[in-house]
């Protein structure tokens, strides 16, 4: 840094202005008006879709992208805001839908009243697991959550209670409404809505708390912030615990709705992927990061399998692959970090204008 | 007496980093550690900030034992420190920063937030505060990491070469800002190389060499010292190696 | 008896999982960046044999060089197109990075070759050895053997040439081998280009022995990753040893619980590795 001379001002204590103009981290009041209205719009498509589009498959596809949109979400706690990139949370996911299933196989209750079931074995697994894990940096641990879901994976394809390789499935006919087995996807759309609303809110208010602000610390540097008085191990394995309940409740909403689970459907590596691309498309750690991401990936997925039948499934992992290649190489960021700099572009001399305005 | 450190050491298989080293800081002094490249201050500090744990002996916080204690337990306890290079967060705003430190204290964001408004105009550093922490040069992010240990209330604050790396009209800025601070009642203990600190701020230095104390007493007595002098020139014949 | 066949079928196989390990441990050590798409470079390899093969009847003299060189290239395409970049960035993009590259390799392969398994017939190599009370197939004793000679080899490389000594010293401190004149960027890409190598040889090695199908990389590639945790990342000494005992461990649990179970072990002794001692058995704090 040059030398700088002291600026005449009355605060003796003010520091000599950087060389380069500071860069903002919040984005100018036009921006964020963008932002909002854009958010409002797009909440109000969320609520009308299933009326606007008639055509089932579109409906489906809808209730999809909601579903997917909860569990990238809810991953998003953990590898977004926590920085803790696990890449084996299909464990949460299949022990919510394995847990909807055994209980209406087992005992004949509503699979839905398996949500509560599967939380509880989802937090527990999160605490076994996570607990020692935490300690391991960045690869090692996304390592250990790949090798710990693949473990429970192939104990899962042995286990006669959840249905061995088989696997098991819901109701053929519904009971009663209970058992939330609708043809339409409009329930399912609207059910889907409110969890993903009721995560995004709490999400929201976590971000803007002590919670929130602990997290982004432990995310810029363990050292630094236990430095500072975080404890850092209870605030990773808060941010586990809430990601592990909602991952559940999705993977038994997901039981529900599609009333089949197997290893491979729902504890497979490729669920904990897709939910890893899908946060990180939108942006990782933002809040409406992941919904994006499902936004575009669903629609992508299921279109994709429509038009190609069996070898459909290969293409659209091609397809997922090269976005993740696409995001790694050129905006890790995801869409957010692009959206940001898209608004923020004409916003730049405005902002620069403000804070030398601040500084004179 | 504020800090206790007593016969600290710190072995490393058959090398001593710390041999038997001790200290008192009473309340509000200002005190400094200095000494020749590899005389062990840097590892002294650590175990004081309860980053590394020594083989041998006690440090004592207002009384209360904190040898084993973690680095947030000395946050909570009142002691905090800052980094020799900045560890701030890169992503977060300066005000962001330095609110991560006042929650210690406030754990609602409303009077975290004004906690932190404070300590960043105490420091300086209101016009910075929604700047990106990773885009401030090394003066401002040496301020940031003062802020953001103050935030935390601390009765001690521990500075690992804060000032170094700073160009004279910085290091005279930073100056002010440690009076301030101690003006403030915070004791402080600083590990500094540059002499013009030591001579100007502190009001005890405390010499390390070959992971012992040397001397102490009044920066300008320790300085014509004629064993820190021998110290800091080096005699040949007892190289401290690494 | 028995036993001592199983321990020797599992060193054999280990030797094969010491191979393409050491090549990931390399790049590993050489920059930190996780490869994960490790497995599916084996994978790739074990279609070139098979292509190789069938299309233009290269015997196992001239598919195994091929393989080798292929992955080599490829190897050096990605560090070039892609670590290069990712390697700055932060962890999230690290992690996605090489997982994107797998998704892509892998699925292209399904999309390609289709999700059936092929095989190369069994007489390759011809037939099988019986000495000792054992019986071993010629084309895992080959498997085996050469693939211990030439990580053995790549240990000498790296250790006793002038060129092995740049590459180490690029893993261990970039900045100053730049000091010395040495180009960091070509030393990275040489070891990914090796480690990729190693994969296409103990791809072409397998392929002699194995089923081929496009998702075999993913089993694999959590084989490397406990051989190198196991062995201490950057050490080929240290993938040597651990992938020799994986190789073994793997024999037995198939054999004394039951195949089905074998990959269990095998991640239930990583985590377990990973917990208690994260630098691996032959690695320093």
């Amino acid at each position: 840094m040059s030398e700088t001379d002291l600026p005449r001002n009355d605060n003796a204590n003010a520091m000599p202005a950087p060389a380069a103009p500071p860069t903002a981290v919040r984005p100018v009041a036009a921006a964020i008006t963008l932002e909002r209205i854009v958010t409002v719009v797009g909440f109000a498509l969320l609520f009308a879709w299933p009326l606007l589009v008639q055509d089932v498959f579109w409906q489906r596809i809808g209730a999809l992208v909601l579903l997917s949109a909860i569990s990238a979400s809810a991953w998003n706690l953990l590898g977004g805001y926590a920085g803790q990139v696990s890449v084996g949370h299909a464990v949460y996911f299949g022990a919510g839908a394995y847990a909807s299933l055994v209980v209406y196989t087992d005992l004949g209750w509503p699979p839905i009243a398996g949500a509560p079931i599967g939380v509880l074995v989802s937090c527990l697994l999160g605490l076994v697991i996570g607990t020692p894990t935490f300690r391991l940096r960045g690869h090692y641990f996304s390592m250990a959550t790949i090798a710990a879901a693949e473990l429970l994976r192939i104990l899962a394809g042995n286990w006669p209670l959840v249905g061995a390789a088989v696997g098991l499935m819901g109701p053929p006919t519904p009971r009663s409404i209970a058992d939330l087995s609708f043809i339409s996807p409009l329930p399912y759309h609207y059910l889907f809505l409110g969890v993903l609303i009721v995560l995004l809110l709490l999400t929201w208010q976590m971000q803007r708390s002590r919670m929130g602000y602990y997290l982004a610390a432990i995310r810029g540097g363990d050292r630094a912030a236990r430095s500072l008085g975080v404890p850092v191990l209870r605030y990773k394995v808060y941010a586990l615990l809430l990601s592990a309940t909602f991952t559940s409740l999705a993977g038994s909403l997901y039981a529900v709705m599609v009333g089949f689970a197997d290893p491979d459907s729902a504890l497979g590596i490729l669920i904990s992927v897709k939910m890893v691309i899908t946060a990180a498309l939108g942006g990782a750690g933002t809040l409406f990061g992941p919904l994006v991401g499902a936004v575009i990936l669903v629609p992508l997925e299921e279109t994709t399998n429509a038009w190609f039948g069996g070898s459909g499934t290969g293409i659209t992992f091609i397809i997922y692959g090269a976005i993740i290649l696409l995001i790694t190489r050129f905006q890790p960021g995801g869409i957010a970090v692009l959206w940001r700099q898209v608004i923020a572009r004409p916003q730049r001399s405005a902002a620069a204008a403000e804070s030398a305005s601040h500084a004179a | 007496m504020l800090l206790e450190a007593r016969d600290i050491t710190m072995a490393f298989g058959a090398f001593r980093a710390v041999d038997g080293a001790n200290l008192d800081v009473n309340e509000g002094e200002i005190i400094g550690l200095i000494g020749p490249n590899g005389a062990g201050k840097s590892t002294f500090f650590n175990c004081l900030a309860g980053d590394a744990t020594p083989t041998a002996g006690t440090i004592r916080f207002a009384g209360r034992n904190v040898t084993r204690a973690t680095p947030e337990e000395h946050a909570l306890l009142g002691m905090a420190r800052s980094f020799q290079v900045p560890v701030t967060f890169e992503d977060m705003s300066v005000a962001d920063n330095v609110m991560v430190g006042a929650f210690l204290r406030h754990p609602h964001r409303h009077e975290a937030r004004r906690a932190a408004a404070d300590v960043l105009a105490f420091t300086g550093l209101a016009t910075l505060a929604e700047t990106r922490a990773g885009s401030l040069g090394t003066p401002g992010r040496k301020r940031l990491e003062i802020a953001r240990a103050l935030a935390t209330e601390p009765r001690l604050l521990l500075l690992d070469e804060a000032l170094a790396g700073l160009t004279p009209a910085e290091t005279r800025l930073a100056i002010e800002l440690v009076r301030k601070i101690s003006a403030r009642g915070i004791t402080i203990v600083i590990v500094e190389h540059v002499m013009e600190v030591i001579l100007s701020l502190t009001e005890r230095a405390v010499v390390f060499h070959q992971g012992r104390v040397i001397a102490t007493g009044a920066p300008r007595d320790v300085v014509e010292d004629p064993a820190v002098v021998a110290a800091y020139l080096g005699h040949h014949m007892k190289r401290v190696r690494l | 008896m028995i036993l001592l066949q199983v321990v020797v079928s599992g060193l054999l196989m280990g030797a094969v999982y010491a191979l393409f390990s050491s090549g990931l441990t390399l790049i590993w050590g050489m920059m930190n960046v996780v490869n994960f798409a490790h497995g599916d470079f084996v994978m790739l390899a074990m279609y070139v044999a098979f292509f190789a093969f069938t299309l233009f009847h290269l015997g196992p003299l001239e598919f195994i060089p091929l393989a080798a060189l292929l992955l080599f290239g490829l190897g050096v395409a990605v560090y070039f197109g892609l670590v290069r970049h990712m390697a700055r960035g932060p962890m999230l993009a690290q992690i996605l990075g090489t997982f994107g590259l797998a998704l892509v390799l892998r699925y292209a392969a399904f999309w390609a070759f289709s999700a059936n398994f092929v095989s190369l017939p069994d007489n390759l190599v011809g037939g099988t050895f019986a000495a000792a009370g054992l019986r071993i197939e010629a084309s895992r004793l080959l498997g085996g053997v050469l693939a211990l000679l030439i990580t053995i080899g790549m240990h000498l490389v790296l250790t006793r040439t002038m060129l092995g000594s740049r590459v180490l010293a690029v893993a261990e401190d970039r900045n100053a081998a730049m000091l010395m004149g040495i180009r960091p960027d070509r030393m990275q890409a040489l070891a990914w280009g090796v480690g990729a190598a190693s994969t296409g040889v103990a791809g072409a090695l397998i392929a002699m022995f194995f089923y081929i199908s496009p998702t075999v990389g993913e089993s694999l590639a959590l084989i490397a990753f406990v051989v190198v945790c196991l062995g201490g990342f950057g050490s080929v000494p240290g993938a040597l040893v651990a992938g020799l005992s994986i190789g073994v461990i793997e024999a037995l649990s198939a054999y004394l619980i039951g195949a089905v179970y074998q990959d269990v072990v095998v991640y239930a002794l990583f985590l377990l590795v990973l917990w208690v001692r994260p630098q691996g058995l032959m690695g320093t704090t």
